[in-house]
């Protein structure tokens, strides 16, 4: 073997001048085609044929100096006809015999006259004898003489190379995969292993020119059913490639130099020679990276499906994990692809598969969906509600959402059950901070949501703990799905979202409440970083007009997650720490006003709110009647009550009695939702948790309160985990009959539950949650709030309120929350009309840490 | 030349700019930092319980000016960043040897 490193020009001042015109000629044709934008795969074909012709002209004036057989090969990008402008001249010589003194002649008199016309030459020399053994030490070369084509010279010479190296069964087959993986693997981590870069490079990148031809090369090194599989996306592949080429011909075209990073400045430059679409630069900019991100995508996607297919073990039988799918070693797949392919409606259960067994879904599945989607429409994926329940479940965070979302957006099922969401495919919108197209930063959204089910710091478990709560998390991951869907316009994109949201959900049947929640965060998602950033959140005034814009605790959490996850999918490093602590000290400002500091904020003729429901009322209400039974109630009832319900609570207040209660009770969903309605009397709120208690209901949520007038509105949502209330028909008038007498003073609910107490005996757990009852007098101009925080527990809120009853003081307002095992109440008391003093809250304490340390039989 | 370092409010950084760029004082640079001075932290309650804030949120911006813009510019950041609460934070002010502007060479413009 032997390299040269320097040999002294030898040349004819004729032959120069000819070879230089060639150049010339083959330059000024490919600059020509650059900047008409058109010099991809065709132009940088004849351009390479052209070198050809120069190299075989140089060879035919030096072939006389050598009587041993030689070839001269092209390699590397040379070798697969893809020469730019500035790219380097990769060439292989190989001799058929030993290299002595006329060899090196010939090598001077091919390669010095290349030199002279200023090519990046980057030559190998070897004999036919050092293919003998693999040089595995050289992966670089090793991928390079894959692509190696005949230049000039005696092809018997090339033939017994591509025998020794290319043929079927070649030994040096599995190092040069080997080398082209871990070549790949390296500069995949160079990049950090992402397709979107602001500024990629062209060449280098994930999803770039070297991954394309990777593909190929996978292809035919590995067997012949994946070389199959890689060829039939032959054709998108090769529309990609051809963008990508044309895109570096001008990047060689303006640098003067072989650079392919596509820096902001040039993205200008290639956009307006492309003539991309738009009227303004940074639109056409915009367009121009949409479909780079589009043909990166497939790149990458495509390189992905290579490689994993060379880990496929030789035989293996797929075991069914359900109706028509069974689990195959590349992941979920259709028993049946073609019976599949007619039924669409089917196509969201390999993803649910994949997601419960944390396996992939396999690319039969993937293809089989690209095929044929665009036959169906929107409506056909999710026909009833067995499949609208199946997307809902789905779309609750856990490990492997985002993987399974990317594939059903890649495979193109996303975007035909949402054309809304097909609309950003792509989509990039040039801004000091997004780093990912508008698709990709929003399936990161939940990806970082996915990643709160499982915090790995301090600081996100609290926001985990957040999440954890939530009782319809799906919720949240639709509003993420769609909180940027507007950005395909120009027009304020929170309120295009608002509007694309409503038509998906309605199309999809989900319930108008949880649509009301949805479009809430997509209109506010920028609302709460405003605050929380720009703000000073020590402001009380800040912290209380936040806490008007949420309303509820249940919105505070979702827009705080949704804030967390969406400014964490700008970019690496844009959710700093310091900015979480910001995030949290205003969720915990608003928090505590929501739950410690909303008494004072009564309803009055001054709320705005108070005119709507005025307004709408129906005949049979009154205005003086409606507005007298409302004043005096928190505001907050009417945030979170809707106003028909608000309608119902009027006509049951009316002509009500002392010692008389009246309900409404109502299913909806998996829950329960009881009004009742008094006037306020010593222990009512505990006689109502009493009943409920004693029927064996889960309080889940709950508040009561009080207005001007005395009338105590308690309204709680319970689960009833016996289904005592759907499976003995007269059982909703039992409660309500048992309410009535225990208010009235005819039954003793004690007695009752002591009863029912003795039977749940043995039943109680060990606490995990240490109790804690805290009190604070700063909150609220006119009540001491009492915070309890406990192990959730059968009768735990009996306890507690006749505890607090038994001290004498007056519940006015309360907060019930029960998030998974935990319950979080909150008491707005009064004694005498007074906050508790110091010694009254001492005592309180001691009576109420008895009733939650004390098990059911007390 | 002088560098003056500004520790403030995390939401006084867009008045203070723009109370820079009033006075012709363009480039700044804006560290998210965390500390405390007289204002010691605080302990807020979640849910019942106290957690300890021992080191506040911040801003730092640091500016470098010509030696006979230094008292505009300290008036410009202060006027801008104060509420009269306790937090509003502190102004220092070093001098500084030299400068130069990395892409041309150029030195001590300001």
């Amino acid at each position: 073997m032997l390299r040269v490193a320097h040999i002294a020009p030898v040349e004819t001042a004729v032959a120069s001048e000819r070879w230089g015109s060639q150049l010339d000629v083959a330059r000024a044709e490919l600059v020509a085609d650059a900047r008409l934008a058109r010099a991809g795969l065709s132009a940088l074909d004849r351009y390479s044929m052209r070198i050809d012709k120069l190299i075989q002209d140089i060879y035919t004036s030096a072939r006389g100096e050598t009587t041993t057989p030689v070839a001269l090969l092209a390699i590397g990008g040379y070798g697969r006809a893809q020469l730019c402008l500035h790219s380097d001249l990769d060439l292989m010589v190989v001799f058929g015999g030993p290299i002595a003194a006329a060899e090196e002649r010939f090598l001077r008199l091919v390669l010095h006259p290349l030199w002279d016309l200023r090519l990046d030459v980057g030559h190998q020399v070897r004999e036919l004898r050092d293919f003998d053994h693999v040089e595995v030490d050289n992966p670089e070369y090793l991928v390079a003489i894959l692509e190696a084509r005949f230049l000039a010279g005696d092809r018997a010479v090339f033939e017994r190379f591509v025998a020794a190296c290319l043929s079927e069964g070649s030994d040096w087959h599995a190092p040069m995969r080997n080398a082209l993986v871990e070549l790949t693997a390296q500069r995949h981590a160079q990049f950090n292993r992402t397709v979107f870069h602001l500024e990629p490079d062209i060449k280098d990148a994930p999803g770039g020119l070297r991954d394309a031809t990777a593909i190929r090369l996978l292809a035919r090194l590995a067997d012949r059913d994946l070389a199959r599989r890689a060829t039939s996306d032959a054709g998108r592949l090769d529309e990609a490639e051809d963008f990508l080429l044309r895109i570096r011909s001008i990047l060689h075209l303006e640098r003067g130099r072989n650079l392919n990073d596509l820096s902001h400045e040039l993205q200008e430059t290639v956009a307006t020679l492309f003539g991309s679409s738009g009227n303004q630069r940074p639109r056409q900019v915009e367009a121009l990276m949409s479909t780079y991100f589009h043909h990166a995508r497939l790149i990458a996607r495509s390189l992905a499906a290579v490689m994993k297919s060379l880990s496929a073990p030789s035989t293996s039988t797929p075991a069914a994990i359900g109706h028509d799918l069974e689990r195959a070693w590349d992941g979920v797949r259709f028993t049946d692809g073609t019976r599949a392919s007619l039924r669409p409606d089917t196509w969201l259960c390999p993803f649910e598969a994949a997601l419960d067994a944390h396996v992939p879904v396999s690319d039969q599945v993937l293809t089989c969906i690209e095929r044929h989607g665009e036959r169906y429409a929107p409506e056909r994926f999710l026909p009833s509600t067995d499949e609208r329940d199946r997307l809902m479940r789905m779309l609750r965070p856990r490990a492997g959402l985002y993987e399974r979302l990317s594939e059903m957006h890649g495979s193109g099922l996303l975007g035909r059950i949402f054309p809304e969401f097909q609309k950003i495919y792509c989509l990039v919108i040039r801004d000091f901070y997004h780093k990912y197209t508008v698709d990709e930063h929003t399936l990161l959204t939940i990806r970082n949501l996915e990643r709160l089910t499982t915090p790995h710091t301090p600081g996100r478990q609290r926001f985990g703990d957040v999440l954890a709560e939530l009782s319809n998390p799906e919720l949240l991951v639709l509003a993420l799905l769609f909180h940027d869907v507007g950005k395909w316009t120009n027009r304020n994109h929170s309120e295009e979202g608002v509007r694309m949201a409503v038509g998906a959900l309605r199309r999809i049947k989900v319930p108008e409440r949880s649509i009301t929640d949805v479009v809430f965060l997509i209109r506010h998602h920028l609302q709460m970083s405003l605050a929380a950033f720009r703000r000073d959140v020590t402001d009380p005034e800040v912290v209380t007009q936040f806490a008007r814009l949420v309303g509820s605790e249940q919105r505070l959490k979702l827009l705080c997650l949704m804030t967390l996850v969406d400014v964490d999918a700008v970019g690496p490093d844009v959710m700093t720490p310091w900015k979480e602590d910001m995030l949290w000290r205003l969720y915990v400002e608003t928090y505590n006003r929501l739950t410690l500091g909303y008494g004072d904020d009564v309803i009055d003729d001054t709320v705005p709110t108070i005119d709507e429901v005025v307004t709408a009322r129906p005949d049979d209400i009154p205005e003086g009647e409606l507005t007298t039974f409302l004043e005096g109630y928190p505001q907050r009832y009417l945030r979170l009550v809707d106003r028909a319900r608000v309608y119902e609570h009027v006509r049951l207040s009316r002509d009500i009695r002392p010692g008389e209660v009246r309900c409404a009770l109502e299913e909806t969903g998996s829950a329960w939702e009881l009004s009742a309605i008094a006037f306020d009397q010593p222990r009512l709120f505990a006689n109502v948790c009493g009943v409920l208690s004693y029927f064996g209901m889960d309080i889940l949520r709950g508040q009561a309160m009080t207005n001007q007038g005395d009338i105590v509105l308690d309204l709680f949502q319970f689960a009833d985990h016996e289904d005592y209330l759907q499976l003995h028909q007269s059982a909703a008038t039992e409660l309500t009959q048992l309410l009535g007498d225990v208010v009235a003073g005819k039954v003793d609910i004690d007695t009752k539950l002591r009863g029912r107490a003795r039977a749940l005996a043995g039943s109680s757990r060990k606490q995990r949650i240490v109790p804690v009852v805290h009190f604070d007098n700063h909150h609220s101009r006119r009540f001491t709030v009492v915070e309890i925080v406990a192990e959730n527990a059968w009768g735990l809120l009996y306890r507690v309120s006749r505890a607090i009853s038994n001290r004498q003081c007056d519940i006015d307002l309360v907060l019930i929350s029960t998030e998974g095992s935990r319950a979080i109440d909150v008491f707005h008391i009064t004694q005498a009309n007074q906050k508790l003093s110091e010694t009254a809250q001492r005592q309180l304490r001691v009576e109420v840490e008895t009733a939650l340390t004390v098990g059911p039989t007390s | 030349m002088k560098l003056i370092k500004a520790i403030v409010r995390p939401n006084k950084v867009d008045d203070i700019k723009d109370a820079l760029a009033r006075n012709a004082i363009a480039g700044l640079t804006v560290t998210e930092v965390r500390g405390h001075g007289r204002q010691r932290g605080h302990s807020p309650v979640y849910r019942g319980s106290e957690y300890e804030v021992s080191l506040l949120p911040k801003m730092e911006i640091e500016v470098v000016v010509a030696d006979e813009a230094v008292e505009e510019a300290i008036d410009a950041i202060m006027t801008a960043a104060r509420t009269g609460e306790i937090g509003d934070g502190r102004v220092f002010v070093m001098p500084v040897e030299q400068s130069r502007v990395i892409r041309t060479g150029e030195r001590d413009v300001v």
